[in-house]
């Protein structure tokens, strides 16, 4: 093995995917928490409500994910300086917007797939509105939102490479800089270029990671269907 | 209170318009070369689905194996890698493509995977019987694709296709990290110059929200234009 691809897998290994996986943990707990609200939230029959909750979905959902995050990073210390935020966690926020969209309307499909009797018989039982959905209706809907959920992550996983557009270090802005490093005259670099194999290299991590997970996702799919 | 916030809309609604009479022309070429590659990248994809969608369904041999291959490589790697990889990796084997082909082509690969796995799920889905009953008439193997599996499986498969042609046009924002001036390039390009972020930030998701809304309130004109009957 050549010597120069030891120091820089140690970098992109140890600084990169430490972010990426950093990154996506994150997004996807928010991801989780903001979007399982927001969708059962949405099957309460109020219009007025109803309509925020539309609308925040619409929007994370229609924009592109690289332009929410440049509005978070750019646009909102333009607005205010005090909402100022680093590149690492300007990605996240974006990335959970953007998930938590698409976890509450796969929550409202299923929330609103538990049968009527079992919010009648959690009434029953003496459940109001909160415990009847945190004991009794989540935790069946769960079982048919594990299959989006391992799908978001795979996407989140994929997604957090927007972050490298605003600087931060996750796997393909470490791989991005070891490529320039190498390439940059002797005392600094070795003046030779290997952005086939670096990049290459990134995209058979993320292969490796993802694709155990969209098998896993294809499973519980047909398992739970 | 209202008052007060009244009039800071207002006067945020007057730097907007002026915003984009001063910078309309640079954003609307910026758009044109969006809707441009979309176009392009969205035919392409069409093409690929169509005839690896096909092979799929059908278990051609070879071309389905291959097809399968390329389907799980590019959707279980982030586009942005496979971005940099055209255009900033293949220069190093000898392969040098200048910005755009790089744009369309890497919207048009992405789009491509995603839509062979829409219309294979779309053409699986068309019943045994009805190519059974296609055979049963006479019909060879390619006649019963194109006069039964075909419009059939294409009408199920519409409503997806459309969602990845959706992404594929939000996908070109990502063109930004080769310079390739389109929408997003633009409007950077434009706040780096006037500092105006707010402004900038507000009209480029405006225009995308437009594009992409009008898109979703299209596949479901279409899904009802197009619905099977007995699904209706």
């Amino acid at each position: 093995m050549p010597e120069w691809v030891r120091p820089a897998a140690d970098y992109m290994f140890h600084e990169g995917l430490r972010s990426t996986l950093e990154i996506a943990a994150i997004s996807l707990v928010g991801a989780l928490v903001v979007g399982i609200l927001l969708g059962t939230l949405l099957t309460i029959d109020f219009r007025p409500l109803r309509a925020v909750i539309r609308l925040y979905i619409e929007v994370w959902r229609g924009l592109p994910i690289l332009v929410t995050i440049f509005i978070i990073f750019f646009a909102l210390p333009a607005a205010s300086p005090s909402l100022e935020f680093s590149p690492l966690t300007s990605a996240a926020i974006g990335l959970i917007l953007w998930g938590s969209a698409q976890v509450a309307e796969a929550t409202r499909g299923a929330v609103g797939s538990i049968p009527r009797e079992q919010h009648e018989a959690a009434a029953a039982l003496g459940f109001g509105w909160v415990g009847r959905h945190v004991f009794v209706i989540l935790p069946q809907a769960f079982r048919r939102l594990l299959p989006p959920v391992v799908g978001l992550l795979v996407n989140i996983i994929q997604n957090t490479t927007i972050a490298q557009v605003i600087g931060a270090n996750e796997l393909l802005e470490s791989g991005e800089r070891s490529v320039e490093r190498l390439t940059a005259p002797p005392p600094i670099g070795l003046g030779e270029v290997h952005a086939f194999e670096i990049y290459g290299a990134v995209m058979v991590v993320f292969f490796a990671i993802s694709f155990p997970l969209t098998r896993l996702a294809a499973y519980l799919e047909r398992r739970l269907a | 209170m209202t008052a007060h916030l009244a009039i800071l809309a207002s006067s945020f609604l007057g730097d907007l318009w002026t915003y984009v009479s001063d910078y309309g022309r640079e954003l609307a070429f910026g758009l044109r070369r969006t809707i441009q590659v979309s176009a392009i990248a969205i035919a392409g994809a069409f093409f690929i689905g169509l005839v690896l969608g096909a092979a799929r369904a059908h278990r051609v041999p070879v071309v389905s194996q291959l097809a399968a291959v390329y389907v799980e490589v590019i959707r279980n790697t982030p586009i942005l890698v496979q971005i940099f990889m055209l255009y900033f990796a293949l220069p190093e084997i000898g392969i040098r493509l200048d910005a755009f082909t790089v744009a369309w082509l890497s919207v048009m690969l992405w789009g491509g995977a995603f839509n062979t796995e829409n219309f294979r799920a779309g053409f699986e889905a068309v019943p045994e019987r009805y190519r059974e009953a296609a055979f049963g008439l006479g019909f060879g193997r390619v006649a019963a694709f194109v006069n039964v599996t075909l419009p059939i499986g294409g009408r199920i498969a519409l409503p997806s296709s459309i969602n990845t042609y959706i992404s594929v046009l939000k996908n070109t924002s990502l063109l930004y990290v080769i310079s390739y001036p389109e929408l997003t390039t633009t409007a950077l390009q434009i706040n780096a110059l006037t500092l105006q972020t707010v402004e900038t930030f507000t009209v480029l998701a405006v225009i995308y929200l437009a594009l992409v809304w009008t898109m979703s309130a299209g596949i479901r004109l279409l899904e009802r234009h197009l619905a099977l009957p007995e699904a209706r």
